[in-house]
């Protein structure tokens, strides 16, 4: 891990923002925390179950995942996180780690410390508001991916995936156009959605066949937005964003 | 490791696996296989009495290694109803 110099928490802000509005007092706040840079190289743990860590990880760039590993090396992902994120946010309340967090992508992450954060959310309010409200919509997000999981076809549940994550991306400028870079493989989706990998090549083939997405050299085109948001069911609500890409 | 390539067929797509696995070997892939069918079974709900779901191995030099075939068959002890 090689120390980065010039940082930004222009994401978290972003990201932040996308949940509500900030003032320019909670803005500069936030800017002065105290964060340390690290480059992380791709499916690298940032903290792991067990763990009692003193700080919270933001992801600057690139992507990480929470997971729990299960007895025959059985893996189940319970989110996908993208730039602006704190995948580990519980942890400034909850002082075990009952999951671990990595990285899926090469990935530049911030780690804040708890002391400081709690200064900060202790002077500003609205933004202990923020958090809070950040992770009841992870609550949200869990949900539904547990209707996924226990109930909808593995077409519906792949295309609602593709679905969050665009509307996540965009929220946050990272997307838009309805296309973004997609860095999970087969494995990453089957291991989020409960499903073989083989069976995710499969559905991958159904929506590219059906004219719905296209998918090449790792960037997802949504071609049909309408008609893969129907197959889904698709309802951008449980993401409570404060501006709706859809 | 050696890739190992898994189609699929439910009766109705057939889909033939072009990117490969790489796998330590061909018991491993015919796990993988195995895996799949209930997958797929559980995606398609017979619309009939019979469905067929099917998963094979190929090796990389195209060699069909390993079939697996996963058959459902319902059948009326009475009448069938008529709707």
């Amino acid at each position: 891990m090689v120390p980065t110099p010039a940082l930004s928490l222009n994401m978290l802000i972003r990201k932040l923002e996308s949940i509500s509005r900030l003032s320019d007092e909670e803005r500069r706040a936030i800017e002065r925390l105290p964060i340390t840079g690290r480059h992380l190289a791709a499916h690298q743990d940032i903290v792991r179950e067990k763990d009692r860590p003193s700080q919270c990880c933001l992801l600057l760039e690139g992507w990480a995942c929470r997971y729990q590993l299960l007895s025959e090396g059985k893996r189940q992902i319970f989110s996908f996180h993208i730039p602006g994120d704190i995948p580990d946010l519980q942890s400034l309340h909850l002082k075990v780690m009952d999951h671990s967090v990595c990285t899926v992508t090469q990935a530049t992450v911030a780690f804040i410390p708890h002391e400081a954060l709690r200064e900060l959310t202790a002077a500003f309010p609205g933004i202990a508001a923020i958090l809070w409200r950040d992770t009841l919509v992870d609550g949200a997000i869990f949900r539904e991916w547990m209707t996924g999981i226990g109930r909808r076809s593995a077409l519906e549940a792949v295309a609602h995936l593709l679905c969050e994550l665009y509307v996540k991306l965009e929220a946050v400028g990272l997307a838009r156009d309805h296309a973004y870079r997609l860095p999970l493989t087969q494995a990453d989706l089957g291991d989020a959605l409960g499903l073989s990998n083989v069976h995710v090549n499969r559905t991958l083939r159904d929506l590219r066949d059906n004219g719905l997405i296209t998918l090449h050299g790792g960037k997802l085109q949504i071609d049909r937005w309408q008609e893969l948001t129907g197959l889904c069911d698709f309802d951008a609500t449980y993401l409570h964003l404060d501006r709706g890409a859809v | 490791m050696p890739l190992y390539f898994i189609d699929t067929d439910d009766d109705v797509l057939t889909v033939y696996d072009d990117q490969g696995q790489d796998l330590p070997g061909p018991k491993v892939a015919r796990d993988m296989a195995h895996l799949v069918l209930p997958d797929m079974a559980r995606q398609k709900l017979p619309d009939s009495d019979r469905r067929t779901f099917k998963a094979s191995v190929r090796d990389e030099s195209g060699t069909v290694l390993y079939v697996a075939t996963l058959t459902l068959v319902g059948e009326w002890k009475v009448e069938p109803p008529a709707s």
